[in-house]
């Protein structure tokens, strides 16, 4: 198969021509590019079993979501020769599925301050998040929004033509003794879906360079500096490598390392992994947010505003259960007091269907009218995927994962981080991440609601901004041995060809199933030991993963088998740091440490994996930043304890 | 909804379950998004009519069992939960029968904004005048109906 790959990448080199790149996946334009500096085959390379592209550009960008493509504008706009590479069409990126809106303090509807801003965000972090970050994301909020604007994100407007701007939970006016606040801008109502068309045309209109439907399998680190990536071409099965002297990783979550997640099945931590796998550390990855009521199986979630309208949970045995947990609130008591509940239900056997892994929606006591009129959507969403109908029967659901707080340890500029033998920060020489594949960290331990998509536009712009300020167009590259990236292309090799016992499949339900017992939102000492256990155990199981299709081109299997193994990456060392951490703070909550500890745990987690064939996770530490950018603009928030 | 679910909640704080109090999320316990079906998530996934529609990528020469490769890989790839679960199973389920007029249909359909094809499948809205008498939006349709009454989840290849 890959010997026809050969024979069409090579004629592709006589057809140069040097006019566009974008969205186009004919090999012949795609290696071309606007301004092809270099594009071309290596020869030497891998005694000629997998042909190799090499292209040169001054900044790549991984991932093509909200992130990835304000990243890549902006660098093509500052006049950088910039690609950008995605496994998915941009307009596919999991964005699109975002609605909250947008958190800036323009104060069109109310006064507002955006020191306001940060004080609720540094609160909702459980003061986990770098305040200088935060500092830095609600100072530039306005800025972005209004940049957002003038490209042309269709924001919803007030009578005077102002950005309308609503109200969110979680945001409150003059350091939360104001009441609420209306911070949250919408692009007339259909955020992420705009944002993505609308960055993506910009995109285009300066020149970036698509390579669309590239799958990224490493990068490429010389001498402790980022310098590329290699890339899978899914089309033809040519192998790219991209030299740069920037690189951007905007590749999003990890959701799907959880059986139950509301994330599509693309956010697989392809970023994370890749950085675990050049030796950095990934910060915080034991916060993850979760919902209580995602249909079973499927991940779609169920208002909770169906409890608010009296449906309430059952257990196997038909017993209301949150009656014992919450004897006055019951269906009603907070999220996570309700997901905890939940977990431990099935945790002691109460779980109902043939593996006791999920409990029950009861919503068919409820009036027609009020199903209709109070929860539209509920009865269409059960049935499409779940089959049941709502008026007859109950829902099928369990706590479901939609937020990973946790990723790339980056400062407030994007460049990524690691520590030194002295536990000091220490920037990684070309390498960036933008978006929920970073932890900058503003959503510390808990994210709020329209921070998430402010993250990406105001993180994706600091990357583009400080690559403007610190790279000029242009630049020559260093030599890089040619062997560079032959480890990544000798593990595809072998996945491919990969003939063990267990499907794909079965190690992905195997790892998310693990994850969803033991390290979900019930975590103590001893669930998250078994975990960890259980975990390790699957971790090895993927050497004996065997996969059927042997071809080069469009190989869902082989790529679904590369997922899984970044996952696994992100999994192990989300259990681990959640094991080793002995207080409850924001989405981590321990039922054996129930306080906060400021004392001892008022720090980053540091995860990283010294050998990347072994489970085991080596911990590392790094102290939360306390100050803002500028005290005398913005004060810290000293730590309290957080109510609301 | 979510006011009236949180007031709720709020006049019922004082004496919540004493388990715990510190640790929970805010308590406006409001849905993190709009969710699917409801008015506001219908009105809000409208594909914007000021922005034209992404060219899609170009496939000559494509042979016909590269076209279904390539349609199972972007039926399981979308950028929504709803779409891949409903993509990937109905993907599964016909792909296989399908001839090379039909592939190149449903390749048209998936070129199409995840939320259009969601909403149009679940009848939910109206399909524009192109999509109006497709052979395959109409098995789409009825794939949604979900008349096995399965739960959806992503079929291993």
């Amino acid at each position: 198969m890959f010997r026809k790959s050969v024979s069409k990448a090579v004629p592709s080199r006589a057809l140069l021509c040097s006019q566009r790149a974008f969205s186009t996946s004919l090999p012949v334009r795609r290696v071309v590019a606007s301004n092809p500096v270099k594009a071309e085959e290596v020869k030497s390379w891998s005694s000629g079993k997998y042909p190799l592209i090499e292209h040169e550009y001054d900044a790549i960008v991984v991932g093509a979501g909200g992130a990835g493509l304000r990243a890549a504008f902006g660098l093509a706009e500052a006049g950088f020769n910039t690609a950008c590479i995605t496994k998915l069409f941009p307009t596919r990126s999991h964005t699109v599925a975002a609605q909250g809106g947008i958190n800036a303090a323009l104060g069109n509807m109310t006064e507002d301050d955006w020191r306001w801003h940060m004080y609720d965000t540094v609160k909702g972090s459980d003061w986990l998040g770098d305040q200088d970050a935060i500092h830095y994301m609600c100072r530039e909020a306005p800025r972005s929004v209004y940049e957002l604007e003038h490209y042309g994100v269709p924001f919803s407007r007030t009578k005077d033509g102002k950005i309308y701007q609503r109200a969110f939970g979680g945001q409150s006016l003059k350091y939360g003794k104001g009441g609420q606040a209306y911070r949250c801008a919408a692009a007339a109502d259909r955020t992420g879906h705009a944002l993505l068309h609308t960055l993506y045309g910009q995109s285009l209109r300066h020149n970036t360079n698509f390579f669309i439907e590239y799958f990224a399998l490493d990068l490429i680190m010389q001498d402790g500096e980022c310098v590329g990536v290699i890339a899978l071409n899914m089309e033809d099965g040519t192998l790219h490598r991209f030299r740069a002297h920037k690189t951007v990783l905007a590749t999003g979550g990890y959701g799907r390392a959880y059986f139950s997640c509301t994330s599509a099945h693309t956010c697989s931590g392809d970023g994370n992994a890749m950085v675990a796998r050049a030796g950095l550390p990934l910060q915080d990855l034991e916060f993850v947010q979760f919902h209580p009521t995602g249909i079973y199986g499927a991940g779609c979630l169920i208002t909770e505003g169906s409890r608010g309208e009296g449906g309430y949970l059952l257990n196997s045995q038909g017993e209301r259960f949150m009656e014992r947990y919450a004897p006055t609130a019951k269906d009603l008591a907070s999220r996570d007091v309700v997901s905890r509940s939940m977990t431990i239900e099935i945790r002691e056997g109460r779980g109902v269907g043939p593996d006791k892994d999920h409990l029950y929606l009861q919503l068919s006591h409820l009036p027609p009218e009020v199903l209709h009129e109070r929860l539209p959507g509920i009865s269409e969403t059960a049935a499409i995927f779940s089959g049941v109908d709502v008026t007859k029967e109950p829902i099928p659901v369990l706590p479901t994962v939609h937020y990973n707080m946790g990723g790339i340890p980056t400062r407030y500029t994007g460049e990524v981080l690691t520590v030194d033998e002295n536990g000091k920060d220490k920037i990684v020489p070309g390498l960036y991440a933008a978006g929920e594949a970073a932890c900058v960290s503003v959503h510390g331990a808990n994210r709020l609601g329209a921070n998430s998509l402010l993250d990406l536009v105001v993180f994706g712009r600091a990357c583009a901004h400080h690559i403007a300020e610190t790279l000029t167009p242009g630049k020559a590259h260093k030599a890089i041995p040619e062997e560079s990236g032959l480890e990544s292309v000798e593990f595809l090799d072998q996945i491919r060809n990969a003939d063990g016992p267990k499907p794909t499949a079965d190690i992905r339900l195997d790892m998310q199933k693990a994850m969803q017992t033991d390290a979900a939102v019930f975590r103590t000492q001893q669930t998250l030991d078994e975990g960890v256990q259980k975990i390790h155990q699957i971790y090895k199981s993927f050497n004996n993963v065997g996969i059927k299709d042997r071809s080069m081109i469009w190989n869902s299997d082989l790529v679904e088998t590369l997922e899984l193994r970044n996952l696994l990456q992100c999994a192990v060392q989300t259990i681990t740091a959640a094991a080793a951490r002995k207080e409850s703070r924001g989405a981590h909550a321990r039922e054996d440490y129930p306080e906060r500890d400021d004392d001892h745990w008022m720090k980053h987690t540091l995860t990283m994996q010294p050998d990347i064939n072994s489970p085991n996770v080596t911990l590392k530490y790094r102290s939360v930043i306390g100050e803002t950018l500028d005290e005398n603009e913005c004060k810290a928030v000293p730590p309290f304890k957080r109510t609301y | 909804m979510s006011t009236f679910l949180s007031s709720r909640i709020l006049a019922l704080e004082g004496i919540r379950c004493p388990r715990r109090t510190l640790f929970t999320t805010s308590r406006w316990s409001a849905d993190p998004w709009p969710l699917p079906h409801t008015p506001q998530h219908l009105s809000n996934t409208q594909t914007p009519s000021d922005i034209p529609p992404p060219t899609p990528i170009p496939r000559p020469g494509e042979s016909k069992e590269t076209l279904r490769a390539r349609l199972i890989y972007q039926s399981r790839k979308r950028g929504t939960l709803e779409s891949d679960l409903l993509l990937s199973t109905f993907a599964r389920d016909h792909l296989g029968q399908m001839d090379e007029t039909e592939l190149k249909e449903y390749d048209k359909l998936l070129d199409e904004p995840d939320w259009d094809i969601y909403y149009w499948a679940t009848k939910s809205r109206t399909p524009p005048e192109r999509w109006a008498k497709s052979s395959i939006l109409e098995k789409l349709t009825v794939h949604a109906k979900n008349e096995g009454k399965v739960v959806r989840k992503m079929p291993p290849l």
